[in-house]
C-alpha cells in the first residue's frame, strides 16, 4: 500500500510541475499579446453561484416573519452585474434620523418661525444626545477603514463573521475550496508574480538602452503592459474598463479613489502611466530605479517629500512635457475601503487644471482588496491577495474635468470627487481620510460650534437682546407685524450686529467686543 | 479583513442581554460587531477615547458630555471604573429604544431617557443642575461665538423657566416637570431595524 502512495504522489508531481509549467508560458503569451480566454471570467461567474448555492442553504432558523426573510432574499447577490452596487448598506442597525434632524438644523433647512432661546436650546440638546448615540452606533467614518460585511459568505475564513451558522455542507465546500486555493491557485500564482517582477525589472533596465526615443517609448509600453497584465494574472484579477475614449493620453494628471496598493497596477494594465512617490530603499527601491531607467517617473527623496514646493514644481515640470506619461495620483491619501470616496486633498489640484478622473470599484464577493494598514502589514496583504479568490474590480475613464472660472482648488477638488464617487457608486464623504490614524482637528470642532451658534441666531432672537418691555410690545403684536420686526431686527445693519458676525471670523475683532460691551449697554 | 474576533458571543450572555433589554438576537449580535469595531486595541471593554474615537461624536458639541453620561449610567458606582463591556454597553443603548406601551421594559420608560439627559448637565453628579453647570454646557455647544455676558443672560433665563422652588438649581423632579411638554419620547428614540 507504501508503494501505491509513493507512486501516485511521484505521478501527481511528475505532472504537476509541467502543469505549472504550461500554465505560466500560456500566461505570459497572452499578457503580451494583450489578448484574454475569459477564464477568469468564467470561473468568477461559476464561484458565485456557489456561494449563493452555499447560503441558501445556512438560513438562519428562527424566522419570525415573511416579511424578514424576504427581505434576505432580496439582500442576496445577483449574479455578477456590472455596475454600482451597494453593499454594506444592507446591513444597518439602526435609521439615523437624529443625525438628519441635526444636519438639517445646523444647515438651516428648518426655516420657521423664530421661538423662545430656552425652548430653542432644549430641543437642540435633546436632538444633539440622540444624534450622538446614533453615532456611537454607526457612524459614517470608522466603517470606511475596514473592510465592508459582505452579504453572503464567500467561503474564506477571513470573512466569517459570528453570526452566521456554517452547515456540513458549506463546511466540506470550504475544506474544497482551501485545498483548491492553498495547492493549485497560489503555486500558480507565486510563479507568475517572480516572472512578472522579473520581466518588469529586466525589460525596463533593458529598454533603458536603447539610444532612439519613440522605439524606446514603445518598447517600453509594450513591457509595461505585459508586465503588468502578468502581475494582475497572478492575483487572478478580473478588471473590467469602460469608456475607454476618456483615457489619457498626452500626458496630463490623471485621479483616482484609493483602495489598495494593487490599484496602480489595476491601472497600468489598460495604460501606461508615470508613478508618484517616496524613494524606498531595500526590494522596492532596486525596482523604482530599474523603472526609472526605461521612462521618467517620480520618486521623492524622503526630505522633499515634504517640501510642498518642491513637490509641485517637479510634478508641475513633467506635466508641461508632452513627452512624458501622465501621471497618477491617489488624492485621499490613504486607502479607503471601497464603499466611499473621503476628502481630496488639494495639492493635486492645483498643479494642472486639466484632470482625468477614474473610478475604481471593486466587487468584493471574490476577494476584498482593501488594506487596512493599521491592521496588516504590506506582507501579509500580499497573502491574503494571493489566497482569495479574484480580485474583481471595474474602471471607469471618466471625461476630462477642468477648473472653471474663479473656482479654488478645494472646490474643484470636491467637484471631481463628487464625479467618481458618482461613477462609481460610492458614498461622497467629506470627512479627511487621515481619520483612520488621527484624531478629528481642533478646527472641525470649531466649525460645528459656529454652524450651531448661527443656527441660534437664526432661530432666536439671542442675538438681539430684548428686553422685558419689548417682550410685552412683542406679545401684543399681531403674528405678521411680530415676524416683520424679527426679521428687521436679524437683518439691520447696526454695527453692533455686523461687528459680531466678523468677530466669529476674527479672535482679535472679538476681543474688541467684549471690551466694548463692558462700557457700553448693548441695544 | 473581517470579524474574525477571538471574544466570542456566547448564546448564554446574548440570551441574558435579552431579557435584561428589548433587542432580539439578531441587533445584539450586529451591536457586538460594533462594539468589536469600537475597541481597536482589542481589550474587552471600551474606555472613554475609544467612544470618542467616533469622528462624528467628536465634532458633536455635546460629544465629550454624552460619553460621560455614558459611563455614569453603565452602573458602575465608581469614579475609577471607567470602563465599559459589552452587556454595560448595550443596557445604556437600550435607553434609547423606542418606549413600547404594551410590553413592562424596566429600561426606556420615560423617566429613563430623561435621567440620561439630566446626567449630561449635572456635572458634578450632585443631583442637580446648577448656573454653573448650565453654563459649561451652553459653552461647549457655542464655543467662543458669544459673549460671556449673552451667556450668563441665556443661563438666568433657562435656569429661571425650571426652578419652581427657586433655590437656583434644578433637581431632577423640576427637570421632568420642565419637559412635561417636550415630546421626550420622539426626541430620544432610536428605531433600532430588524
Amino acid at each position: 500500500a507504501a508503494m501505491i502512495i509513493h507512486f501516485v504522489a511521484g505521478l501527481a508531481s511528475l505532472l504537476y510541475l509541467p502543469f505549472i509549467f504550461t500554465i505560466v508560458l500560456l500566461v505570459i503569451f497572452l499578457s503580451a499579446t494583450g489578448l484574454t480566454l475569459g477564464i477568469r471570467q468564467r470561473v468568477a461567474d461559476l464561484l458565485i453561484l456557489i456561494f449563493e448555492w452555499g447560503s441558501n442553504v445556512t438560513e438562519e432558523p428562527e424566522e419570525p416573519t415573511k416579511d424578514e426573510q424576504t427581505q434576505k432574499e432580496e439582500e442576496e447577490p445577483k449574479p455578477a452585474t456590472i455596475k454600482k452596487r451597494h453593499s454594506s448598506s444592507d446591513l444597518r442597525i439602526i435609521k439615523r434620523e437624529h443625525s438628519d434632524v441635526i444636519e438639517n438644523k445646523l444647515q438651516g433647512q428648518d426655516v420657521l418661525k423664530k421661538k423662545s432661546t430656552v425652548s430653542v436650546l432644549v430641543d437642540d440638546t435633546l436632538d444633539f444626545i440622540s444624534a450622538g448615540i446614533e453615532s456611537i452606533i454607526e457612524d459614517n467614518v470608522t466603517s470606511r477603514f475596514s473592510a465592508e460585511q459582505l452579504p453572503s459568505w464567500n467561503l474564506l475564513s477571513r470573512t466569517k463573521y459570528d453570526f452566521q451558522h456554517i452547515s456540513p455542507k458549506l463546511t466540506i465546500l470550504w475544506i474544497l475550496g482551501f485545498c483548491f486555493r492553498y495547492l493549485i491557485l497560489v503555486p500558480i500564482r507565486v510563479c507568475l508574480f517572480v516572472v512578472g517582477m522579473a520581466s518588469m525589472c529586466l525589460i525596463a533596465s533593458a529598454v533603458g538602452h536603447v539610444p532612439n526615443k519613440s522605439i524606446k517609448k514603445w518598447l517600453n509600453r509594450r513591457a509595461m503592459l505585459m508586465s503588468m497584465r502578468i502581475f494582475s494574472r497572478s492575483f487572478s484579477s478580473i478588471v473590467r474598463f469602460h469608456d475607454r475614449q476618456n483615457r489619457a493620453n498626452q500626458g496630463g494628471i490623471c485621479v483616482a479613489n484609493h483602495t489598495s496598493p494593487m490599484d496602480v497596477m489595476i491601472l497600468s494594465c489598460d495604460n501606461c502611466y508615470a508613478m508618484v512617490g517616496q524613494k524606498q530603499g531595500g526590494i522596492l527601491g532596486f525596482i523604482q530605479t530599474s523603472l526609472s531607467k526605461a521612462e521618467h517617473h517620480i520618486w521623492f527623496e524622503r526630505s522633499e517629500a515634504n517640501d510642498r514646493k518642491a513637490v509641485s514644481n517637479r510634478m508641475r515640470e513633467h506635466v508641461d512635457d508632452p513627452s512624458k506619461l501622465p501621471i497618477i495620483i491617489f488624492p485621499e491619501g490613504t486607502c479607503i475601503n471601497n464603499t466611499s470616496v473621503m476628502m481630496f486633498k488639494k495639492g493635486s489640484f492645483e498643479i494642472s487644471a486639466t484632470i482625468y478622473p477614474i473610478a475604481m470599484k471593486y466587487d468584493s464577493r471574490l476577494g476584498d482588496a482593501f488594506w487596512n494598514s493599521t491592521k496588516q502589514s504590506y506582507g501579509e496583504y500580499m497573502w491574503m491577495m494571493m489566497t482569495s479568490w479574484a480580485i474583481t474590480c471595474d474602471v471607469w475613464y471618466l471625461p476630462p474635468m477642468t477648473r472653471l472660472e474663479g473656482e479654488d482648488s478645494i472646490a474643484f477638488a470636491r467637484r471631481v470627487k463628487k464625479a467618481i464617487a458618482k461613477a462609481g457608486g460610492l458614498v461622497d464623504l467629506e470627512w479627511d481620510g487621515a481619520l483612520k490614524r488621527e484624531k478629528v482637528s481642533a478646527k472641525l470642532i470649531a466649525l460645528q460650534q459656529k454652524l450651531y451658534f448661527e443656527r441660534l441666531s437664526r432661530r432666536t432672537s439671542m442675538c438681539n437682546d430684548v428686553t422685558d418691555e419689548d417682550m410685552d410690545i412683542l406679545k401684543n403684536m399681531s403674528e405678521e407685524d411680530r415676524n416683520q420686526l424679527l426679521k428687521q431686527l436679524d437683518e439691520s445693519d447696526d454695527v453692533d450686529a455686523v461687528i459680531r458676525k466678523v468677530s466669529s471670523f476674527i479672535p482679535e475683532v472679538a476681543q474688541l467686543v467684549t471690551e466694548g460691551n463692558q462700557t457700553e449697554p448693548v441695544n | 479583513m473581517g470579524n474574525n474576533s477571538s471574544l466570542m458571543l456566547r448564546d448564554e450572555e446574548i440570551d441574558v442581554i435579552t431579557n435584561e433589554t428589548e433587542f432580539n438576537r439578531n441587533q445584539i449580535v450586529r451591536l457586538y460587531s460594533r462594539f468589536l469595531s469600537l475597541d481597536k486595541k482589542g481589550q474587552g471593554f471600551l474606555e472613554r477615547e475609544d467612544l470618542m474615537n467616533v469622528p462624528e461624536l467628536a465634532v458633536n458639541p455635546l460629544g465629550d458630555r454624552i460619553v460621560d453620561a455614558f459611563f455614569t449610567l453603565s452602573g458602575d458606582e465608581l469614579e475609577s471604573e471607567k470602563r465599559l463591556n459589552f452587556r454595560q454597553f448595550v443596557r445604556v443603548l437600550a435607553f434609547f429604544q423606542p418606549i413600547d406601551r404594551t410590553k413592562k421594559n424596566s429600561l426606556n420608560g420615560r423617566k429613563d431617557k430623561l435621567k440620561f439627559a439630566f446626567i449630561m448637565y449635572d456635572l458634578n453628579k450632585n443631583g442637580c443642575i446648577t448656573r454653573e453647570e448650565f453654563k459649561v454646557i451652553l459653552n461647549s455647544m457655542v464655543g467662543a461665538n458669544i459673549t460671556t455676558d449673552q451667556l450668563d443672560k441665556i443661563a438666568d433665563r433657562t435656569i429661571e423657566e425650571a426652578d419652581v422652588d427657586h433655590d437656583g438649581r434644578i433637581s431632577f423632579q423640576e427637570f421632568c416637570k420642565a419637559m412635561e411638554k417636550t415630546d421626550i419620547e420622539e426626541k430620544m428614540s432610536i428605531r433600532f431595524l430588524n
